[in-house]
């Protein structure tokens, strides 16, 4: 993993639900019971009505594993936005965005049909604000730290 | 009316109410797409009963109305406008007996007179949109599959749906993957075999085991469940030691791409995706340490199933220990006979191309593209990886090909008067950062890519990031002719006995090849890229050529940035299904 760049970098290592970069994951993998049922459902106007939303499990209490935005990059969000965020690729170039902070944030919660998937419900609004300030530090790879 | 269902000209509606279908004359219980309709295809090309063609995947058509002498008068017959075209049309058009489904975004499903293109029902799956919203590898659909009087759907949402082929109402769905958890769903198309429906999930970048299912195409009953990732559970087998402690419950897998099926051994074969993370920082210690040390079964291999009852009959890993997602799920599984001797052909993402028997013995490994580092080579006798490039924690410069692989999802075509296969390789690379990552799965799964990268501007051979159409002996690799392209087409080929190669391109050109020289005969500009399928068929003693037209896939979302324009003012929500005729 890339060193912490600044201190604006540490500051983003917040508690968070997510599975920390440097420990073991707080809630172990399930595989067994996300494999839907499998029994067919005969089309009816009452088996059209989507399933209810399964029971999401919350971050165990006092469980406030590192929030590693850095790390998040390697794991998700490069997928699109390519060198840590720094370049262009599926997803556009957020070092020197054009976007506000509050517009950035919206769209990380919102996402955007067909090009970004909506964080909302895997990210609280204080992880959303240190994406926000992750991406607003991002230097070009090698310059010098600030 | 199922509230779902749209229908539109009415008369053509209840005139199939009636069992009188409009462009094909009356369709009796003997036409029905069952196992020996199916099996018999090739005999009968004014169809195109499944994804890949037919049973022997050749994405070829009989058909030669069409021909190399006339196809300068090709015009466009009709078209379809696609609603909700997220991420372009990505979709594989079928047909039986002149009447022509295809799928969309947000799985959608349309029934066209396959003549006159008149709507005849509209299928709309009432999706889980929420959920959809947080999905990365969504809305598009790949395909759709025939059988027993349904068409099957795999949903973005998890389900496999069986919809009414006459009347377009849904008649049964099925939950099974948990979609609200693993965040993934089905986009490939299914296979309809022996009377079972079989569809594998997405899996790859996601931390689960990438399911394969088979389900029985009259009930909807789910028969078998195959875990690519570690095998199933109670079940012996060694595939869970070809991982790392636990590695295998978040090791990835899936098999999001249709697969074969040879009947007379009533066998299906499907490819299995990447083990996530792609990248491993274990490097060159891959067997001992790292994210997921091992083998890593089943993923980046290929499976011989039974339909029935998901029994693993025999297998191929065709990358052990994949650390470059180079899966085995993309492309068809060709089958091919040569002096008295049956082969299957199958394309890794790698840009290699394994030969097999029916058994899944490694025949022979042939490269079908240049830039390629992340081995020296594969042995052709025995399929092994020699000179592996295993990346530690840290940058690497140029890997090729990069992630989005040196052959991609789009099927190539084998033409059995040219005795070529023709296929689209990718030349590209990257440059890659790997850093050790932990699967994120609450509240619901999140992708665990295991590096950063970035595509390069410029290959280590000098090139610029190009494909290719080449037209090769499917057997030994041996090119007859390459031409190539500017940006790599990421539609897939159509090959037809009118002595055609069909190339739906990038930029938006539907560009004709001759079979035998590569020469281009004609092209015509369809207004935005081609991502998906193309097909030959005939209605009403016609036949036409039908492609997918829209823009706006993962992979063709990298083009922005590789190539600017057109790409960066192509939209990414049109779709449009394009049939040309004389």
């Amino acid at each position: 993993m890339r060193g912490l760049r600044s201190p604006a970098m540490a500051a983003l290592l917040l508690g968070a639900g997510v599975a920390s970069a440097q420990g073991p994951t707080s809630s172990p993998p399930t595989p067994a019971g996300s494999e839907a049922t499998g029994a067919p459902v005969t089309a009816s106007p009452a088996t059209a009505t989507p399933t209810a939303p399964a029971e999401t499990t919350p971050a165990a209490p006092g469980a406030t594993p590192a929030f590693d935005v850095e790390n998040l990059f390697a794991s998700t969000c490069g997928w699109c936005h390519s060198d840590g965020g720094r370049a262009a690729g599926r997803g556009p170039k957020l070092m020197d965005s054009p976007l506000t902070d509050a517009e950035m944030a919206y769209r990380i919660k919102a996402g955007k049909q067909g090009a970004m998937p909506a964080f909302g419900s895997s990210f609280n609004d204080e992880q959303i604000k240190a994406i926000v300030q992750y991406a607003r530090n991002l230097k070009p790879a090698g310059s010098a730290p600030n | 009316m199922n509230s779902r269902q749209v229908s539109v000209a009415g008369v053509v509606a209840a005139s199939m109410f009636l069992g009188v279908c409009p462009s094909a004359g009356a369709i009796g219980p003997s036409d029905a797409i069952d196992a020996k309709r199916l099996a018999d295809a090739d005999n009968n090309p004014a169809d195109w009963l499944t994804y890949h063609g037919t049973y022997k995947s050749w994405h070829y058509s009989g058909l030669d109305q069409i021909n190399a002498g006339n196809i300068k008068d090709l015009k466009v017959a009709w078209s379809h406008a696609t609603p909700r075209s997220t991420r372009g049309l990505q979709s594989f058009p079928l047909v039986a007996d002149g009447i022509l489904y295809y799928s969309g975004s947000h799985n959608q499903v349309f029934a066209l007179d396959g003549a006159t293109g008149e709507l005849i029902w509209a299928y709309k799956q009432r999706l889980d949109e929420d959920l959809v919203s947080k999905q990365t590898h969504s809305p598009y659909n790949r395909g759709i599959a025939l059988g027993n009087g349904n068409i099957y759907m795999g949903t973005l949402d998890g389900k496999l749906v069986a919809i009414d082929m006459k009347t377009g109402k849904l008649k049964w769905e099925t939950p099974l993957v948990d979609s609200k958890k693993l965040t993934v769903g089905f986009v490939g198309a299914p296979l309809f075999a022996d009377g079972k429906v079989i569809i594998g999930s997405q899996g790859g970048e996601w931390p689960y085991r990438g399911p394969i299912f088979g389900v029985d195409g009259d009930s909807g009953k789910k028969l078998w469940t195959f875990m690519t990732a570690g095998g199933n559970d109670g079940e012996e087998s060694d595939a869970r030691k070809t991982w790392g402690g636990d590695s295998w419950k978040t090791g990835g897998g899936g098999g999001w791409m249709a697969g074969g099926y040879d009947p007379k051994s009533n066998t299906v074969y499907w490819g299995t995706a990447n083990p996530s993370p792609l990248y491993d920082w274990g490097g060159a210690d891959w067997k001992t340490k790292g994210a997921r040390s091992g083998d890593n079964l089943y993923t980046s291999s290929v499976l011989a199933l039974d339909p029935a009852s998901g029994k693993l009959k025999s297998f191929h890993q065709q990358l052990p220990h994949d650390a470059w997602d180079f899966d085995s799920a993309v492309g068809e599984f060709v089958m091919l006979e040569k002096d008295g001797k049956e082969y299957i052909v199958h394309p890794n993402k790698s840009g290699f191309v394994f030969v097999y028997d029916r058994a899944l013995k490694v025949q022979n490994v042939w490269q079908g593209v240049k830039n390629v580092n992340f081995v020296k080579s594969i042995e052709p006798k025995t399929g092994e990886l020699v000179g592996r490039r295993d990346m530690a924690e840290g940058k690497h410069q140029a890997l090729c090909p990069a992630i989005p692989g040196g052959y991609s999802w789009n099927a190539g075509s084998y033409n059995p008067n040219t005795g070529l296969y023709y296929k689209v390789g990718n030349e590209w690379c990257m440059d890659l950062e790997v850093v050790k990552t932990t699967p994120i799965l609450e509240p619901m799964a999140q992708l665990n890519i295991g590096s950063n990268f970035t595509l390069n501007k410029t290959n280590p051979d000098g090139t610029a990031p190009h494909g290719h159409v080449s037209a090769r002996d499917p057997l030994t690799g041996a090119v007859k002719w390459s031409v190539d392209y500017p940006q790599p087409p990421l539609a897939s080929l159509l090959s037809t006995k009118g002595n055609l190669v069909f190339v739906p391109d990038a930029r938006g050109w539907l560009r004709v090849h001759d079979a035998e020289s590569g020469k281009e005969l004609w092209s015509h500009n369809n207004g935005q890229g081609h991502a998906g399928g193309i097909i030959s068929y005939m209605a009403k003693g016609k036949q036409y050529i039908a492609v997918a037209v829209g823009w706006g896939s993962l992979v063709g979302d990298e083009f922005k940035a590789l190539y600017g324009e057109p790409f960066v003012s192509m939209p990414i929500d049109q779709g449009t299904l394009v049939v040309f005729g004389m």
